[in-house]
């Protein structure tokens, strides 16, 4: 066997593998004892055909077919011993010549991964405040959520609700037909279709009302910038009555909450964790970045092509989830799958490249992930469960999940170790401005 | 009589195969065929010497197909044997 080696960027190696008649040979003798043992001839009992007959009657294609995906693989492996390549996944193998056996293969290698300097990366923290303003606008909207509705006599005005027969046609077909639906007029709406809601102000209760409208552009095709006809009547007009902000509204929200200052306070508070918790993730992506921006990383394609494959394959789950699928979202935005291919490209790079960084900070700071960690976590994921709880444990603590449970541990804790690096870093920095200064 | 038309087609199978180890071969032959039309049609036909003809008379087989029943014909087997050092090759291609 005869291999040459070329090597290619993209971290991926060609190999000129020739095979030696007598190796072919071999190969093919093999082949025929594998099939004769299966093949059923005329005249012969099974296993029991020489081999001109077998040749003959099969063909020599299917022969040789045979002693190849057998030949193939087995001297592939060892022109990878040989040449001390270590593939990462399955290679591509492209057979160029059947007489001497010459055949191609492109191997996958294992991703080169050069970290820059991460220890001094400057990363600066965001500042989180939580102004007075946004906690008013938050008590503002409880009490919409908690608002009454009472029913009035005028006319109807934006900002009421008001329940009305709906019946609509467009072209025939019947679109919205609904008895008793409830309707808030708000200004400017564009539900159900742009101009609903300003045909329905000044409407009386009782009244019945006929009108036409446009639907527009980017309703679903076959109603797209169609006119449509309404007949409305409307049953009743409710005024929304707003909850007053006192003590009573308070207690109304949280039995602990006695005043209207303890109300505010709570909602400050709960603003402020989501924010602090917004900020680190924040301060996460912008820290990880950075690694990954200094980072030189070279990959096979495969890899790309696989992180495609799984976002598609989410993507598709979480429509079936919604109730839709992979297709109709197709439809739906004109695109084809090579589109989609195209679109999700940068985003599976980026993914790729930031996993193999992470996992190659994980090396050098030599981070690792104890067993008792896995255990722990198992037991966090385990402790809702309640009577399935056993179950629940042997299934989770499987060597596969315990694998991927391993590894979310082992970004989450990369993650964390660079987030403190790069806070020192800054402080650091801080500090010797400061005392440039 | 028929010289080309003595020899319908060579038999291979398991027992043939092994036959033709001893330079004996085996043929399908016309029904009326006889011995020695069948020496004459070998030697025509592979240029080959033949020392010793046998012949068998195959019945055919009563098959039933669908609801009717059926008659294989019945042939004629000859073995051929050949002068040590003659060969005939049937192996070519498909």
């Amino acid at each position: 066997m005869k291999v040459t080696r070329e090597k290619i960027e993209n971290s991926q190696a060609f190999l000129t593998i020739e095979m030696e008649p007598a190796e072919v040979e071999k190969s093919l003798a093999e082949a025929y004892r594998r099939l004769v043992k299966k093949t059923n001839i005329p005249g012969f009992r099974k296993g029991k055909a020489p081999r001109e007959v077998l040749e003959r009657y099969l063909g020599k294609e299917s022969f040789m077919e045979d002693a190849l995906s057998h030949l193939v693989p087995q001297a592939y492996e060892q022109a990878l011993k040989e040449q001390q390549i270590e593939a990462i996944a399955q290679p591509h193998i492209e057979l160029i010549q059947t007489d001497p056996v010459i055949f191609k293969a492109t191997v996958p290698l294992m991703p080169v991964v050069k970290l820059g300097d991460y220890h001094h990366i400057q990363v600066a923290p965001e500042p989180v405040e939580v102004t007075d303003d946004r906690v008013d606008a938050v008590i503002e909207r409880l009490r919409h959520q908690n608002a009454t509705w009472e029913p009035v006599d005028r006319a109807a005005d934006f900002g009421d609700l008001v329940v009305l027969d709906i019946e609509s046609h467009v072209g025939g077909e019947p679109f919205i037909n609904q008895k008793g639906a409830q309707y808030q007029l708000v200004r400017d709406s564009t539900y159900p279709v742009p101009g609903f809601s300003h045909q329905l102000a000044g409407m009386k209760k009782g009244e019945e009302k006929e009108f036409k409208l446009q639907l527009p552009a980017d309703f679903p095709e076959k109603l797209r910038e169609k006119e449509a006809s309404f007949k409305v009547r409307v049953a009743e007009i409710k005024e929304e009555i707003l909850p007053e902000l006192n003590d009573e509204f308070a207690r109304q929200l949280g039995p602990e909450l006695k005043t209207v200052a303890a109300l505010k306070e709570e909602v400050a508070t709960n603003l402020k964790l989501r924010a602090e918790e917004k900020a680190r993730m924040d301060f996460e992506e912008k820290v990880i970045d950075a690694v990954v921006d200094q980072a030189q990383v070279e990959f096979p394609p495969i890899l790309v092509e696989a992180e495609i494959h799984r976002l598609i394959d989410e993507q598709s789950r979480r429509f079936q989830i919604q109730g839709g699928s992979l297709e109709e979202y197709l439809e739906s935005t004109n695109k084809t799958e090579e589109q989609l291919h195209e679109e999700l490209y940068p985003i599976a790079v980026r993914r790729v490249t930031r996993s193999l960084v992470l996992g190659k900070v994980a090396e050098e700071e030599k981070i690792e992930v104890e067993e008792s960690e896995i255990d722990a976590e198992i037991e966090n994921m385990v402790s809702n469960a309640g009577e399935n709880k056993e179950a629940l444990w042997r299934a989770l603590g499987s060597p596969r999940s315990r694998e991927s449970i391993r590894q979310i541990l082992l970004t989450r804790k990369t993650i964390n170790r660079l987030v403190e690096i790069a806070k020192d870093a800054n402080m650091h920095a801080g500090a010797r401005k400061e005392e440039e200064k | 009589m028929h010289l080309y038309e003595v020899l319908r087609r060579p038999l291979v199978t398991e027992k043939n195969t092994i036959l033709q180890a001893q330079n004996k071969y085996v043929f399908e032959v016309a029904k009326e065929a006889t011995k020695p039309q069948i020496k004459q049609a070998v030697e025509k036909a592979f240029k080959v010497k033949v020392t010793e003809v046998n012949v068998v008379n195959v019945s055919g087989k009563t098959r039933r197909v669908g609801r009717r029943i059926v008659h294989t014909p019945s042939w004629k087997k000859a073995i051929v044997t050949l002068k040590p050092g003659d060969k005939i090759e049937f192996f070519e291609g498909v």
